[in-house]
């Protein structure tokens, strides 16, 4: 039962209350580039929570069974990055053999999610948050990209909505968003706070 | 420094690397062989056709993105610009089609000639140093058409083929390749791409619509709008004050002759690989005048 609670608060906790988009400030590449369209928002979502919960999920294998009995922990950062790079070169064939359309869509985006800061960020927190379970870690990692697709989704609704609206002429564009990122990241800060 | 120490201590990294670079290149080789997409071989085949110097003048982001273009919409054919014709002719090779004679290639022209010294300045430009920003500051120099001299073009342009003169942007001839990018970049619109029929084609070089007097107030290379020209030759229409040629008709008689020699502010130049020299006019331009 408490095994079950610590994942279940994990999860929360990650998605709403250490959303790494909202709280961290990681990922703001794609979130401001990819959420024009709640589509491709969704597509970008969820090609990260793959990324994300492979990547998470190997480097805690390898920072536990490799990299620490061994004392490298000083390779850490480069092994991420090869793990990292490797799962997103693994999805970009994925997406391109099935969904060729959102590949076309995705353009630059999907390599660009090897430097997802988000990505390395979230492999970096789990050791930084001395998480010592595999399912923990799992549920992390996949908490960090269910985060991350809500996140991109929201911004994506908004901005759908934002087209339609009447903007003034100067904060047309870049500006509007940012100011609605801005406003977003507010809204979500009002969760910490809630679970300790 | 114990080197055995150092060593000690840095092989058992590399070999964690290594093993690690290794898994994985397996795991890609694998999904590489599983997940392989076929791309018509067509559309590789225009790929090396292309230059594939991604320049983006046929309007796609790059040669990648064109050939797939190409090859879906035969109609998108001879838009590359710095492959020229022969490029052209390859692809149309490669998609088994009949191209038709697009004629000559087009090249830009400036059309302005006012080096620092002929332009007439109210003060010093401090500001953001690019064409965009000073644009938007309406004295930034006496003449509101004119070359600005910051090199927006020169840095849009990908083969070296611009380079600031004394204050103007001037092309070389040899090494453009028609691209367009300088022209799509020039905030004062001061850049035409004009079909080269001949090496060197004739051109008015200024954009100032004010009237004759108070362009030469500002410069003392302007047109001030005379309309010699145009009583000599068909090929010159005046309009707002400015002299312009039509490159639909162009063709050089002793009428156009004629009309670069009567030319009073020797507005009316050659470029192209190998111009002449612009004319010095027999009468010579009234000074600038001094800032008010």
């Amino acid at each position: 039962m408490s095994t079950l609670n610590t994942l279940l608060l994990g999860f929360i906790s990650i998605v709403l209350i250490n959303n790494l988009v909202f709280t961290k400030f990681l990922g703001i590449c794609p979130y401001l580039g990819v959420s024009g369209r709640i589509d491709m928002a969704f597509g970008m979502g969820m090609a990260v929570t793959f990324v994300v919960t492979l990547s998470g999920t190997l480097t805690w294998l390898i920072d536990h069974l490799i990299l620490m009995p061994t004392g490298l922990e000083v390779t850490r950062y480069v092994c991420f990055i090869l793990v990292i790079a490797g799962a997103v070169q693994l999805v970009e064939m994925y997406v391109r053999k099935f969904f060729p359309s959102l590949y076309e869509s995705f353009g630059i985006f999907l390599p660009l999610i090897t430097t997802n800061c988000a990505i390395l960020g979230l492999c970096l927190f789990i050791n930084l948050w001395g998480i010592d379970k595999l399912l923990e870690a799992v549920v992390l990692s996949f908490g960090a990209g269910i985060g991350f697709t809500m996140a991109i989704c929201i911004m994506a609704g908004i901005r759908e909505n934002l087209n339609m609206a009447d903007v003034p002429e100067c904060l047309k564009g870049a500006p509007i968003t940012l100011i609605t990122a801005g406003l977003l990241t507010l809204a979500f800060m009002g969760f910490a706070g809630m679970i300790r | 420094m114990n080197y055995l120490e150092l060593w000690n201590s840095a092989w058992p990294a590399g070999l964690t690397m290594l093993g690690l670079g290794s898994g994985f290149a397996v795991v890609l080789l694998i999904a590489s062989v599983k997940l392989k997409v076929e791309v018509d071989p067509k559309i590789e085949q225009i790929q090396q056709a292309l230059p594939n110097l991604n320049c983006g003048a046929c309007g796609f982001a790059g040669c990648a993105q064109y050939a797939k273009g190409v090859s879906e919409n035969p109609e998108l054919l001879g838009r590359c610009a710095p492959g020229g014709p022969e490029t052209t002719a390859k692809i149309a090779g490669i998609l088994n089609l009949q191209i038709s004679d697009s004629g000559p290639a087009e090249r830009p022209i400036v059309y302005c000639r006012a080096r620092t010294s002929d332009k007439n300045v109210y003060g010093q430009y401090h500001g953001i140093p690019t064409c965009t920003a000073a644009n938007a500051l309406a004295n930034v120099q006496a003449c509101k058409f004119g070359c600005l001299g910051f090199g927006d073009c020169i840095s849009a342009c990908k083969f070296d083929a611009l380079h600031m003169v004394d204050g103007l942007a001037t092309v070389d001839y040899e090494k453009c390749t028609g691209c367009g990018a300088c022209s799509r970049t020039c905030p004062r619109n001061l850049i035409e791409m004009v079909p080269f029929s001949q090496e060197n084609m004739m051109t008015v070089s200024c954009s100032s619509k004010e009237a004759g007097k108070s362009t030469r107030g500002m410069c003392k290379v302007g047109c001030i709008g005379c309309g010699i020209c145009a009583k000599k030759s068909d090929m010159f229409t005046v309009e707002e004050n400015l002299a312009r040629l039509d490159y639909k008709k162009y063709e050089r008689t002793e009428e156009t002759e004629a009309a670069f020699n009567k030319c009073p502010t020797g507005v009316i130049i050659y470029v192209g690989k190998t111009a002449p020299k612009p004319r010095v006019p027999a009468k010579k331009a009234a000074s600038v005048q001094t800032s008010e």
